[in-house]
């Protein structure tokens, strides 16, 4: 099955000391591929092997590039380059057929930004893994050696234009296009079988996730970085942003879409249908007013962010001229028509009363028929939602650790969190 | 992976979705060329097309108009509907799906799914598609109501810069509607007794509605739209779909985590049950690609291990020595388990012999 010499040994190791990534690590599909002066993969999982590089390592080496190269797949790193615009290099994509560890002939100048994105991935996988017990072959990256605190993603390395003070030896392994996205020559040479369909390669990593998660449950020594890893791939987030826009959209969509057929008006189709009367329909414009707690336990930057996506969305909606914002702490300011979440004054201080806020946004008139609520949700809430009135909850800056009092059933909830 | 949802698979997965007459929305920005595709696709098949902006039209335009003839309401269909009723084929395109008010939703649900307008009734065979921006992205978007949404497969309409330089060069292809064998329809049986056989394994998913407003306006499994998967599932298997293009139109009629499920459990079907392999270990056949006979191999250890027997046990590492014939690495993950498990006064087993060698060269075995 893998005439690929020492394979066999190597997946064998990284299966026994990597239990939890046993399915990805054989789901990796070994080609022999001389002369290409590394041990690299591609995004359909085909593992490049130049059988001269590789018989200078021991199983356990060889099986910790394995783990290595799974990991770059499983994190998705070459469409995270793509995504993080990491371009393509113009030269030297072949490296030299030199084939000895250390003496592959990359030009610096040439290949930085490339190179630079795979050590940034390298740093994501190797920083809980390292002590987890992979031996790679000569120095593993780490984020040290970019000069940064551990626990971080490739892209904020990246960002961060993260540099290594100097090489050290095996830093010049090529992981190939499963780190980077860009297409090595090697792939496209002819007569080359196709590796994993992309769904099958997401399956893959739903699977990987799967036992990742179940061992973390039942064994309990799974690398925190990965346990994250596949939470976040079997229960994704959903961004705030849009879960907000949504539940606006959605309220606001439940009162406009209670469109009525008026006899006010005669239909514009009346003429066509003689004897009959028409109704027209009628679509309300619906009212809106954003509650901001303004208690000392708020931040400014957060509910200035969410009452800017609130505004853009009600722009977006049509409906900013309508938008009323009410600053709330014990007692409710006075209601102030804003254009802008510019214009908001964060006035109060001291303790907190949603229901004075909401109480204050039932008295205006006209009545809005949609209420947002900007807050810490450390506040009591009314018993009974207010009669004919939609009310949407944003409860800022809360974390897995922090627990705020439940928001009340009547109304809907979106979880903003201070970090993202 | 970014190319895995470009627009080429979704232009075959639209293509096999107008083949099956399966009604099909495409999700995309505004200025990606989803409606220069539709009709492109149209005037290729040499059909009528008629192109309806939902967001201009008031319900009674896909309700009918009221008309007194001789004391009796009726509801005239529309001219647009005429015309596809009298050429006999055609598809209607519905643009702007999402910028419809809810009440145009709500009239638009018996057209989608049963191509009634008014007191008309089209043709089987005209092919309904539909295109809307994602409400993040429309000026004036609304979701799309979960009802709507659940009578439509979704499609994804990414755009992918070579296929736009290679348009623009070149002019833009139309999506190619294959032309599908006479049987298919008897394999859609088939393809419903496989979805059934997935839901006796995991009911809690053969009808789950959105619970949220983010997630409403998408593919969400249900009766309809499993039986709408099936009948997707048939078609391209018929006409020979790629397995991406498939998974593509299983996730858009169902959702992508239930179609995530389906899948999986459709590569589990081809693994040996692994109680049978224990009956009978002389049968046992490894799978041909290195993590299905993983997955092969795991799951016959894991079964001996839950009930360690030595009949069992015996019969486990018969197994083993089968697989270390092709795949020695994998076998000896195997061993590793069953080496764990031995039940008490038992003799090892001749196979132990095979594993030593691998394991000793791996590091895993002192001696």
């Amino acid at each position: 099955m893998s005439e690929v010499p020492g394979v066999a040994t190597a997946r064998l190791w990284a299966a026994s000391r990597f239990p939890y990534l046993a399915s990805a690590v054989f789901g990796v599909q070994p080609r022999e591929a001389p002369g290409v002066g590394t041990v690299a993969v591609d995004e359909s999982w085909r593992l490049w092997v130049d059988a001269e590089v590789s018989a200078g390592w021991s199983p356990a080496q060889f099986g910790s590039v394995l783990v290595h190269h799974v990991c770059h797949l499983l994190r998705a790193h070459a469409e995270r380059a793509r995504a993080a615009a990491v371009p393509e290099d113009a030269a030297g994509t072949t490296p030299g057929s030199a084939g000895v560890v250390g003496t592959v002939g990359y030009d610096p100048g040439q290949r930085s930004r490339s190179v630079r994105w795979i050590w940034c991935a390298d740093a994501e996988i190797n920083d809980d893994l390292v002590p987890a017990g992979l031996q790679l072959p000569g120095e593993p990256v780490l984020p040290r050696h970019l000069g940064h605190q551990p626990g971080r993603l490739a892209e904020q390395y990246y960002a961060a234009e993260a540099r290594p003070g100097r090489r050290p030896d095996g830093w010049d392994l090529d992981c190939g296009s499963g780190a980077d996205g860009c297409c090595r020559t090697w792939e496209t040479r002819p007569g080359t079988e196709p590796g994993l369909q992309p769904w099958q390669a997401r399956l893959l990593c739903r699977l990987a996730a799967q036992e990742i998660l179940r061992h973390a449950r039942e064994i309990g020594t799974v690398p925190a970085g990965l346990a994250r890893w596949a939470s976040a791939l079997l229960e994704p987030k959903v961004d705030w942003r849009r879960a907000l826009a949504a539940e606006v959209r959605k309220a606001v969509a439940d009162v406009t879409g209670a469109v009525d057929y008026s006899y006010r008006r005669p239909s514009r189709r009346a003429t066509v249908t003689g004897d009959v009367v028409l109704p027209a329909l009628r679509r309300p414009v619906p009212e809106v007013a954003v509650v901001c707690d303004t208690s000392g336990s708020m931040t400014d930057d957060l509910l200035a962010a969410s009452l800017a996506e609130v505004d853009g969305l009600l722009r977006a909606l049509g409906l900013t001229r309508r938008l009323r914002v009410i600053a709330c702490d014990t007692a409710a300011a006075v209601a102030k028509r804003v254009t802008s979440a510019r214009q908001v004054e964060l006035t109060g201080g001291g303790g907190t009363n949603m229901g004075a806020g909401i109480a204050a946004a039932a008295a205006l008139r006209p009545r809005p028929a949609i209420t947002v609520v900007l807050t810490d949700g450390l506040t009591p809430w009314p018993d009974a939602a207010p009669p004919g009135m939609k009310v949407v909850v944003g409860l800022l800056g809360s974390g897995p650790g922090d627990q705020p009092p439940e928001p009340p059933a009547w109304a809907r909830a979106i979880q903003v969190p201070a970090h993202d | 992976m970014a190319h895995h949802r470009t627009v080429t698979t979704a232009s075959d997965a639209l293509g096999i979705a107008v083949a099956a007459r399966v009604p099909v929305l495409l999700w995309g920005a505004p200025g990606t060329g989803k409606t220069a595709t539709i009709r492109a696709m149209a005037a290729a098949l040499g059909w009528p097309c008629e192109t309806v902006i939902a967001s201009i039209r008031e319900p009674s335009d896909f309700a009918g108009l009221p008309i007194v003839v001789d004391g009796d309401v009726r509801f005239a269909p529309p001219g647009w509907a005429r015309r596809l009723a009298s050429a006999g084929c055609g598809l209607l395109f519905l643009d702007e799906l999402s910028t419809a008010p809810p009440a145009v939703q709500a009239a638009l649900l018996r057209v989608v799914l049963e191509r009634v307008v008014g007191d008309l009734a089209l043709p089987d065979s005209i092919a309904v598609v539909a295109a809307a921006n994602p409400p993040e992205q429309a000026a004036d978007g609304w979701d799309l109501s979960a009802p709507l949404a659940n009578r439509l497969c979704h499609l994804v309409w990414d755009i992918d810069p070579r296929v736009v330089a290679d348009g623009l060069a070149g002019g833009f292809t139309a999506p190619v509607v294959p032309e599908l064998p006479d049987g298919w329809a008897g394999d859609q049986g088939l393809a419903q007794a496989l979805v059934g056989a997935f839901l006796q394994v995991r009911p809690a998913l053969a009808c789950a509605p959105p619970s949220d407003a983010t997630t409403a306006g998408r593919g969400w499994p249900s009766p309809r739209t499993w039986e709408m998967a099936a009948r997707l599932w048939a078609a391209s298997g018929a006409a020979g779909a790629g397995s991406e293009t498939r998974s593509v139109l299983v996730a858009g009629a169902v959702g992508d985590g239930a179609a995530a499920e389906f899948l999986a459990w459709m590569q589990e079907m081809d693994l040996p049950d692994p109680e049978a392999v224990l009956a009978d270990p002389g049968s046992f056949a490894l799978p041909h690609r290195s993590d299905r006979a993983y997955a092969a191999v795991a799951a016959v250890a894991a079964v001996v291990a839950a009930r360690p027997t030595p009949e069992r046990w015996a019969a486990g590492w018969r197994v083993l020595g089968i697989a270390a014939r092709r795949a020695p690495d994998v076998a000896a993950v195997g061993a590793r388990t069953l080496a764990r498990c031995r039940p008490d006064g038992v003799q090892l087993p001749a196979e132990v012999r095979l594993f030593a060698p691998v394991l000793r060269e791996a590091g895993l075995l002192r001696g």
